[in-house]
């Protein structure tokens, strides 16, 4: 039981810059507040502490964004970024949803990560990445900010997506006009991968073409306790333990981790032989405790024969020798932080 | 490095922090990692209930300064060991964060509220507790006049002290249908038309926004159709002046809205919140209401005063008001009832009303503020009135301090609706309007009564009439936004004092209470608390002390 309540500061210290390693351990200590031990969620504190960013309809460095209500029942929101195409003068009401000007523009439809408990689309955090998308990939890019766990259980989040999936579907002006359809991908982090996975599933099953799924350390688990999550356990800011929770927090009451949402390919998956599945992207991080159930997704994405692609991340820093110092003397590391921070920041995020 | 206020507030902070929201130097991050471990440290070999008195006990503060927040909680561990005193460096950290929360010994935090007490919530009116005799606020009727009170529509000057105007548009679309689109479109090119002066266009357009109106549903409708008659109104100059218009029917419009939707309670409880802490302790309180109309913000506090462990303080309340034309002591009729609602409660009460046509009228001294009072001053929506004439908020500003305030409480509007070109003034309304007439619409599961519903708008929509058919002292409804009122707040002498994680949770269980939750979105911003539809804050709520050498309270 050594090392799996305590979090092994000292390891994770070496591995990321000063300023990122705040920043987990800022959220860190935030999550262990909301987690309830009876598996409530103090969701008040929750939005209290969570640092969110209005949309901008105003191109900032290129990028422009603006929420849409697409569900009045649930209440569905999701935030759209697009590229503001460099003209001077901001984009009225009216052109914010004019149709897009290239040939091919890919539409990623994106589902932020919390573990399916924590943050919203338009956390600060998650507002940043999307943009840095659009720019990246020359994409629209669709935020779901789909209702979460504890409140909202399976299969809220899944429903969430299918539903957004369907609007950006039926959009016409987000249609390439290459062929006059919408060119979808599901893109997520953490949880946001796990619910990309999902709502792939319905996508097959009801004939909507998505041509790609990104996963960024893809949540997805199991019941026995893998090598990684047992080498792993505390040492880089995650534990077993808080694994556990946000699935009991979101899986049905009663359910084990086998359960097919958590553990697709596990004893209560399914193969997706013959699918017609999109082609994978799957990023797993090196220092990931559940990177082994995310290799075992790619392996069984491989096993049904289809394309996926994984990628390996490893923190460069840790080859750096100037981290490998046994003077664990805080200020110096700040210094050193700060002197190679244009660099580092690059490989994050 | 030293820093002044706030001119340099984001010199020297860590980018990487800052683009997500959080506030460190560059030079604090070392020491803020020191009390991320101390704090996971002692979290690592506190009991079960140590960590959950942080989370459901401890009030957090301004979550977007680390460094204070690790602090507050660090202090929730110091009690009374020296050991680990003397391992924290705090001394040095802080004193150099700017804006910080004072930090309270243990002894010192009030507590008088407990984070779960439901009396904070059953003690808001409802119209039930206040009764309105009805029909004498009608007796006079509006009467349409052409009075060309401008030659030429001149917008105000940018003053020198003006805060920089923000520079986000934040845009919450309910699905648009094709109908609604185009008639954004018109309502957008009618503004430009009249901007450019080309006012026979502009005409041509009012009346296609008009067509266009009648086939759309919903808030849609209802907002377009205000600003089209706000744009008819600019056109042909047509500025309804009407003397008979007695302040009691804004104040019966504004009553509806207060049942309507949410806004106007969050208004009172977090500036209600705010005082109570502020007076924490104080045997004789004070407060001057710039905002007083009929008095609704007032029962749930002193309902509140009347529960305060060890009794309640000597309550008295300045309300100040608009001349009415009919002669009628509005305020002092509203005092009565207050008077008689204390009487029942047992709380010793004092009112006194005053009546001027502009707050710039008033002066601290026929407020005879006395010693022995500590001094709350509260504005709901009224402090932007003043925004037309520079000196005058000055002059109002200054007469606050005057009064040696242990705390003013400022909510209002998150919008820019006072920026010189026309054209964005404009845009920017139609974006806020939109989204609030899209909240009283709510997700059709509790509607609002009709009456309430369509006064509401009238109320709403006189606020649209104001924004783009007026000009000069005429226009009144000068929003702006909280980052500019915190500009001229600061710029003004005065400090913030934060709301915190218990204010936050009462605000959202209000919400759930009146609002059936619904889209209503409390959000934290720097130690205020603003109200919004979905992700579109839309009302904001700051409290303020004098800075330091004005006022020897340590609160």
């Amino acid at each position: 039981m050594a090392g799996s309540n305590e979090i092994n500061v000292n390891e994770s210290k070496l591995v990321v810059p000063l300023n990122t390693w705040i920043l987990i351990s800022q959220f860190k200590l935030a999550y262990n507040l909301l987690r309830r031990r009876d598996g409530t969620f103090n969701r008040h504190l929750a939005e209290f502490l969570d640092r969110k960013i209005p949309a901008n309809a105003k191109p900032v460095d290129g990028v422009l964004s603006f929420d849409v209500i697409i569900d009045r029942g649930t209440g569905l929101l999701c935030r759209i970024y697009r590229p503001s195409d460099g003209e001077e003068a901001q984009p009225s009401i009216v052109e914010l949803e004019r149709p897009v000007a290239e040939d091919v523009v890919p539409v990623i439809i994106f589902f932020h990560g919390g573990s399916f408990a924590h943050s919203s689309a338009n956390s600060a955090i998650y507002d940043t990445l999307c943009r840095r998308l659009v720019g990246n990939c020359k994409a629209v890019v669709v935020s779901v900010n789909y209702r979460r766990a504890p409140e909202n259980r399976y299969p809220c989040a899944y429903d969430d997506g299918w539903c957004a999936l369907k609007w950006v579907n039926s959009r016409s002006w987000l249609r390439s006009k290459k062929d006059s359809k919408v060119h979808i991908f599901l893109a997520g982090d953490s949880s946001g991968g796990n619910i990309a996975h999902n709502v792939s599933l319905r996508a097959v099953e009801s004939g909507i073409d998505v041509l790609g799924n990104i996963l960024l350390n893809p949540m997805f688990g199991g019941q026995e306790r893998t090598e990684s999550e047992k080498r792993l356990d505390g040492k880089y800011f995650v534990t077993i333990q808080d694994r556990d929770w946000y699935w009991r927090a979101f899986l049905p009451e009663g359910e084990s981790r086998d359960h097919p949402a958590c553990n697709p390919f596990g004893p209560n998956g399914k193969s997706l032989e013959g699918v017609k599945f999109p082609k994978s992207l799957v990023v797993v991080a090196g220092l990931d405790l559940v990177q082994d159930w995310q290799m075992a997704y790619a392996e069984g994405l491989k096993k049904a024969g289809l394309e996926s692609v994984h990628q390996w991340i490893i923190t460069l820093l840790v080859s750096d020798e100037r981290f490998h110092t046994s003077n664990k003397n805080w200020p110096a590391l700040a210094n050193e932080s700060k002197q190679g921070k244009s660099a580092n920041s690059r490989n994050i995020g | 490095m030293l820093w002044n206020g706030s001119e340099n507030q984001d010199a020297g902070m860590d980018e990487l922090l800052a683009v997500l929201g959080y506030k460190v130097r560059s030079s604090d991050m070392a020491d803020v990692a020191q009390k991320l471990e101390q704090l996971e440290m002692f979290m690592g070999s506190a009991q079960e209930d140590g960590l959950s008195h942080l989370s459901s006990d401890t009030v957090h503060y301004n979550p977007s300064d680390i460094s204070s927040w690790l602090e507050n909680m660090l202090s929730e561990f110091n009690t009374g060991d020296p050991s680990f005193d003397q391992s924290l460096n705090l001394a040095e950290s802080s004193s150099a964060v700017p804006n910080r929360r004072p930090k309270l010994n243990q002894s010192q935090q009030p507590c008088v509220f407990q984070d779960d007490s439901e009396y904070d919530l059953r003690a808001i009116p409802g119209a039930a507790v206040y009764r309105q005799t009805p029909d004498e606020s009608l007796s006079s009727n509006k009467r349409l006049k052409l009075t060309d009170t401008r030659s030429e529509l001149n917008n105000s000057l940018i003053s020198s002290t003006m805060p920089v105007a923000e520079a986000t548009r934040p845009v919450v679309m309910v699905d648009s249908q094709e109908t609604g689109i185009r008639l954004v479109h018109a309502l957008m090119a009618c503004a430009e038309a009249v901007q450019e002066g080309n006012l026979k266009f502009a005409d041509a357009l009012v009346k296609q926004v008009g067509l266009l109106a009648v086939s759309q549903a919903g808030a849609m409708q209802k907002v377009a159709t205000y600003f089209a008659e706000a744009l008819a109104r600019r056109i042909y100059r047509i500025f309804p002046q009407d003397p008979l218009e007695s302040s009691s029917y804004s104040d019966l419009l504004q009553m509806h809205f207060y049942e309507s939707c949410p806004y106007l309670k969050f208004a009172h409880f977090t500036a209600n919140q705010a005082i109570l802490e502020a007076f924490s302790g104080a045997k004789r309180v004070h407060v001057i209401d710039f905002s007083m109309k009929q008095g609704m913000q007032w029962p749930a506090l002193i309902q509140a005063l009347a529960l305060r462990p060890g009794g309640p303080p000597a309550f008295r309340l300045t309300g100040i008001g608009p001349p009415q034309p009919d002669n009628t002591d509005a305020l002092q009729q509203v005092g009565l009832k207050l008077a008689q609602l204390s009487e029942t409660i047992g709380v010793e009460f004092e009112f006194k009303g005053f009546v001027c046509n502009s707050l710039a009228d008033l002066n601290s001294s026929m407020l005879e503020i006395s010693d022995d009072e500590a001094v709350a001053v509260n504005s709901v929506f009224e402090l932007h009135r003043l925004l037309a004439r520079p000196e005058a908020i000055d002059k109002v500003l200054k007469s606050i301090k005057d009064t040696n305030p242990r705390i003013v409480t400022v909510v209002e509007q998150e919008a820019n609706h006072n920026g010189v070109v026309f054209l964005d003034r404009f845009t920017e309304a139609l974006h806020y309007y939109s989204s609030l007439f899209d909240s009283l619409e709510g997700s059709g599961l509790s509607p609002p009564s009709n009456q309430d519903l369509i006064m509401s708008e009238v109320y709403l929509g006189r606020q649209i009439y104001n924004v783009v058919s007026c000009e000069g002292v005429d226009r009144v409804e000068r929003h702006e936004t909280l980052t500019q009122w915190r500009s001229r707040m600061e710029s003004a002498g005065f400090n913030p004092v934060h709301l915190g994680s218990n204010a936050f949770k009462q605000a959202s269980m209000l919400l759930a209470l009146f609002a059936g939750g619904d889209g209503y979105r409390v959000e934290e911003n720097n130690g205020c608390l603003m109200l919004g539809w979905h992700t579109r804050p839309l009302i904001a709520t700051s409290a303020w002390r004098l800075a330091a050498g004005g006022n020897t309270d340590s609160h």
